[in-house]
Order: structure tokens, then C-alpha cells, then sequence
């Protein structure tokens, strides 16, 4: 977060300042793409970059703090990804040979890899064996940083809903994680 | 399958081990916020807290890699968005020349045409040598019972309106002021309209179907090839 610095970057990027724009990337980027694999899976680069794109274009229109930002960004990029959906349910692709690559790994493999060597991306892996609301409820509020009431106006539902569903998914990760601890005690997992 | 063929005992059990895992709503709030919960946390409070930070841990390389494309479609993307910024302080500029050329332009023309109001018209004669203002304008006008004469002008504007502009540049005014008819757009020497007509204006299109129906009264006056005629 830029917290202090967030205006004066803005107006900067706002202005065409390449580096002002390259600290706003490098500081919202990662949850972006983050949040994008959980919730769009292989597709996250693209509709990042096309996120990216409207934020060049439209960001000398944009007022409001840092918080207002990230909830603009993601508006955006869960525009687009929805978008994306429709637009690959209208044309299915068919199977190809490394189709497996979109395949999202099992619950229980996915748990005991994160608990063998948790990085980001394990992580991320576990969350998203959630329901798809749920993870990316959890993405926006635990990755992106934002409050349920920014996140149920980007999601489109209210508050008590949104609030229901992230503890609804953080109550089956954690049941996952602590089945895999007693499923898994042979592959090398963290014991706590 | 399981469910039927369990006891209400392995069930109450089974509900009772999944309430004492499931954190708490305050617990899952100071999670959900990046709180970290403590050494005195449950231990798989703990491990999910190390799941959660993992997945809000700082960018890696990986993730930081597009850097570069992604500052280049932004400075790529800035011409479509430099108009829209600009467009505020530079059309201002822009319009006001546009509006000053076409407002001096009229002036002129309007000038040319004699058509302007009095003071004015001496102005633009005395600036860019338009022609003086009539003397229509500037002596009482005759009353409106005035023999029509011969329309001489109605066929000829051109010639019509070189009379009295030429005498006006010379610094000699009329010293006979005629009535001016509008009966010049029918071409066929008749008056059709009384001297009266040249004191109003009026909205006929035939009074001035060939010249400048914008100032018929003043226009017709001074006869420079507006379409109206001396009478």
C-alpha cells in the first residue's frame, strides 16, 4: 500500500509520469493477478493486461483515496473476468494436449503441498479449491486488503453476505488444513 | 451413505469437532484484516494464519516480471488520453480565435455592406475605408410621401450601389436623399412598394430577394448593391 505517497503518485500517473504509473503497478499488481488466478484461473495475465489498459486510459478520471482505487481496479478487473466467462461458455474450447493446465489441482494435494512448503502460490492454490465466491471473497478481503463493505460493493452483494461467506471459507480452509495435518503426517508436514 | 448409518452420538461428535475448529466470527475478522493472532492462537488457527499470510505475502519476481510491457502500454495508451486532458485548456484558446476571426469577418462584410449602425459605419469608413454612412442615416429622414420614381437600381444593384458609396468615400454626401423602393427584386422598373418600405424594415423576400435581407431598411438607403433600389 502507498497509504501517504497514494495522491501524489496518482496525479502524477494521471499526468503521463511513467514512473509514477510503475509504483502504482508494482503496488497493485500482484493482488490483482493474484485475485485473477484464484477467480479466472489461466486467464489472469490477459485480463490483467486489458485491467492495466483501461486504467491507462481512464485514469486521469478518476478521483478518490487509495482504497477507492483498488475497489475501482477490481470493479474492473471482475467486469472483465465475468466477460471473460461468457465469452468462453459461448465458445467452449475444446480439450487440448495440456489441457491439465487449467485444471485446478485436488483439495487434499493442494493442502499437503501448502503445508510441505506454504508460498504464495500454494497458498492461493488452497484458497482456491474454495467455492468461487467464497475464494474470492477471501482474495479480496486477506490479499487486496479491502473491508467487507468495498468488497460487497464489488462483488454486488451486501455486507452480511459477504462477511457470511468469508468466514464460511475461511471455516472449510481451515478444516482442510487441519484434515491434511492428520491425513498427511508422513509427507513432512507442519506440525504445529 | 455415512450419514444414515451414523449414530446421533458420531454426529453430535462430529458437529461438536467441526464448532471447536471453526474460528470464531471476531477471530475470522482479525484474520480476514491481516491481524496475527499469537502464540497463544490454537494451533490450526496458526496454520491457516500462515496460509492466509503466505497468500498476501510480498510480489515475487514472477509476478513483478510485466513491468516493463505494462509501462509501455500505459505511455502507449497516453495519446488517447493527452486529448482528453488537454482538450479543456487548449480548445478555449482555439475557439476564441475561431469566433474573433468569424465575428471580424462579419464585421467586415457587414461594414462593406454599409449596414451598420451610424456611428459605427463612420468608424469602419474611417478604419478600412468602407463606405461612409448614408446620409439617410444621419439627416432626418423624408417622409414617406414620396413619388416613387423610375427603379433604375433593381436591374443593376451593382452599378446602383457604386453611386452613392463612391460619393461617400469622395467626402461628399448626398445631398438629395431619395426614398429608396423595394420593388428592385422584380427587375421590370415597376415600384410595388411604397416609400415607406425603405424606412421599416420589413421580412418580404421579395424586397431584398437578391442582396442582403438582413438590414433592408438601412440598406436600401445607401444602395450599394443589396438589392434594393434608389427610387
Amino acid at each position: 500500500m502507498l497509504d501517504g505517497d497514494f495522491p501524489d503518485v496518482l496525479r502524477l500517473a494521471a499526468c503521463g509520469d511513467a514512473a509514477a504509473f510503475a509504483r502504482l503497478w508494482r503496488d497493485t499488481h500482484p493482488p490483482l493477478l493474484r485475485y485473477l488466478w484464484v477467480s479466472a484461473g489461466d486467464a489472469a495475465e490477459d485480463v490483467a493486461a486489458d485491467v492495466w489498459l483501461d486504467v491507462a486510459r481512464r485514469i486521469g478520471s478518476f478521483h478518490g483515496g487509495e482504497q477507492e482505487f483498488r475497489g475501482w481496479l477490481f470493479t474492473m478487473a471482475r467486469r472483465k473476468m465475468i466477460d471473460r466467462h461468457r465469452y468462453e461458455a459461448r465458445r467452449p474450447v475444446s480439450p487440448t494436449a495440456n489441457g491439465e493446465l487449467f485444471e485446478r489441482p485436488a483439495p487434499d494435494d493442494t493442502v499437503a503441498a501448502a503445508l510441505e512448503y506454504i508460498s504464495t502460490e500454494t497458498a492461493l492454490a488452497l484458497i482456491a479449491t474454495l467455492p468461487r465466491d467464497q475464494a474470492e471473497i477471501v482474495v479480496l478481503r486477506v490479499v487486496v486488503g479491502l473491508d467487507a463493505s468495498a468488497v460487497a460493493q464489488i462483488v454486488g452483494k451486501s455486507h452480511g453476505a459477504v462477511r457470511v461467506a468469508a468466514h464460511r471459507g475461511l471455516r472449510t480452509l481451515r478444516e482442510r488444513v487441519a484434515d491434511a495435518t492428520v491425513t498427511s503426517p508422513g509427507r513432512g508436514g507442519v506440525t504445529l | 451413505m455415512r450419514v444414515f448409518t451414523a449414530s446421533l452420538a458420531e454426529m453430535w461428535f462430529s458437529a461438536r469437532r467441526r464448532t471447536r475448529l471453526s474460528p470464531d466470527e471476531a477471530t475470522a475478522e482479525l484474520m480476514l484484516a491481516g491481524h496475527r493472532l499469537g502464540q497463544q492462537a490454537p494451533a490450526s488457527q496458526r496454520t491457516l494464519e500462515l496460509v492466509l499470510a503466505a497468500a498476501a505475502g510480498p510480489a515475487t519476481e514472477r509476478e513483478l516480471a510485466g513491468e516493463t510491457a505494462a509501462v509501455a502500454a500505459f505511455l502507449a495508451a497516453l495519446p488517447e488520453q493527452e486529448p482528453a486532458r488537454r482538450r479543456g485548456p487548449r480548445r478555449i484558446p482555439v475557439l476564441a480565435v475561431a469566433f474573433m476571426f468569424i465575428a471580424l469577418v462579419a464585421l467586415c462584410g457587414t461594414a462593406e455592406a454599409g449596414a451598420l449602425p451610424a456611428p459605427l459605419q463612420r468608424l469602419a469608413h474611417q478604419a478600412i475605408n468602407a463606405p461612409a454612412p448614408p446620409p439617410a442615416m444621419r439627416a432626418p429622414r423624408p417622409s414617406a410621401d414620396v413619388t416613387p420614381g423610375p427603379d433604375v437600381s433593381g436591374t443593376n444593384p451593382a452599378s446602383a450601389g457604386s453611386g452613392p458609396s463612391q460619393e461617400s468615400r469622395t467626402g461628399k454626401p448626398s445631398t438629395t436623399p431619395k426614398p429608396t423602393h423595394t420593388s428592385a427584386s422584380q427587375g421590370d422598373g415597376k415600384p410595388t412598394a411604397s416609400a415607406s418600405a425603405s424606412t421599416q424594415p420589413t421580412t418580404s423576400t421579395t424586397d431584398n430577394g437578391k442582396g442582403n435581407g438582413g438590414t433592408p431598411g438601412q440598406g436600401g438607403s445607401n444602395g450599394n448593391g443589396n438589392g434594393n433600389g434608389n427610387g
